[in-house]
């Protein structure tokens, strides 16, 4: 169940916000990465937030969450991705500090 | 890696990112409304655990059981050794590969966090980080291998590693019999990720 989740996960964000990837697999720069990964799998299913939606909130994140050429680009990725994360679900009425 | 410490016979712990602890809060405050459980959460991370990361660990004991210099090599200066293959990052600073031979068995632990050499092993499993696993398998080692499936003979000594900041472990397990010959990309296979940590040997051909 869970791979075919994640290699839709995987398509739907191919083209706008690829996950970040070494040599072909998924690279993360720090564990909380990971965390926030598979946190977000969960939470948009079970807010109902669909992916085509949710690839939107990231390509906007990562747009505007700009390039720092110290900052290691997972970390910049997923730092977006908390971003889109939480802008999608307070679409959902999900109230977030 | 946060909350990582020395182990001169003290712990230090180190403040969390303010990333780490946003993605912690976020699942704590979504948890609560409902949205999420940590298990659900950990089924997802597991399939990195399992399929993502420790392959490259694997390919590092693959080519170590096929390559005696780079054996020689790993065993000397792990950091090094596995830089040959394109694996570094902060968290193999200082790696030590431990050897498993038929009279000697090593476990890696880290008793106070969870300081992972997750560039090689993928992220660390939910057990590892565990308040029992980390007090157990020093207080009585054979017993939690047992639990793992892993019986050990009497006469084999064990080894455990308590990894910190500044020192990660790999295991390097015994290579199956039987497999002679075997290129390495094959070898690989039988490197599961617990064999690595040493709650398991590889799998047997």
């Amino acid at each position: 169940m869970t791979a075919p989740r994640l290699a839709a996960v995987d398509r739907a964000l191919a083209l706008v916000a690829p996950l970040p990837r070494s040599n072909g697999e998924l690279v993360f720069d720090e564990p909380w990465q990971g965390r926030a990964l598979g946190l977000g799998i969960v939470a948009l299913d079970e807010a109902g937030v669909s992916l085509v939606e949710f690839s939107r909130f990231l390509a906007d994140a990562v747009g505007s969450h700009g390039y720092d050429p110290a900052e290691p680009a997972a970390g910049a990725y997923y730092a977006a991705w908390l971003d889109a994360l939480e802008h999608a679900l307070r679409t959902r009425g999900v109230e977030l500090p | 890696m946060s909350h990582d410490h020395d182990h001169d016979g003290h712990h230090h712990p180190v403040a969390k990112s303010p990333l780490e602890l946003r993605t912690e809060a976020l699942e704590a405050l979504l948890a609560a409304k409902g949205l999420v459980s940590a298990e659900a959460i950990d089924a997802v991370v597991s399939y990195y655990e399992h399929d993502v990361g420790p392959q490259n660990g694997a390919r590092v004991v693959a080519r170590a059981w096929s390559d005696p210099a780079y054996r020689t090599r790993l065993l000397a200066d792990g950091t090094a050794a596995v830089q040959e293959l394109g694996f570094t990052g902060f968290e193999l600073n200082t790696l030590v590969v431990v050897e498993n031979t038929p009279l000697v068995h090593n476990v890696i632990v880290c008793t106070l966090c969870s300081c992972y050499p997750w560039p090689v092993l993928g992220l660390p499993p939910t057990w590892y980080k565990s308040a029992p696993y980390r007090a157990r398998v020093v207080a009585e080692p054979r017993a939690v291998l047992r639990e793992f499936g892993l019986e050990l003979a009497p006469e084999v000594e064990l080894r455990v590693w308590d990894s910190t900041a500044e020192v990660r472990y790999l295991v390097l397990p015994e290579r199956p019999a039987r497999t002679d010959g075997w290129a390495e990309e094959e070898l690989a296979r039988l490197v599961v990720r617990d064999s690595m940590i040493g709650t398991a040997k590889a799998m047997s051909p």
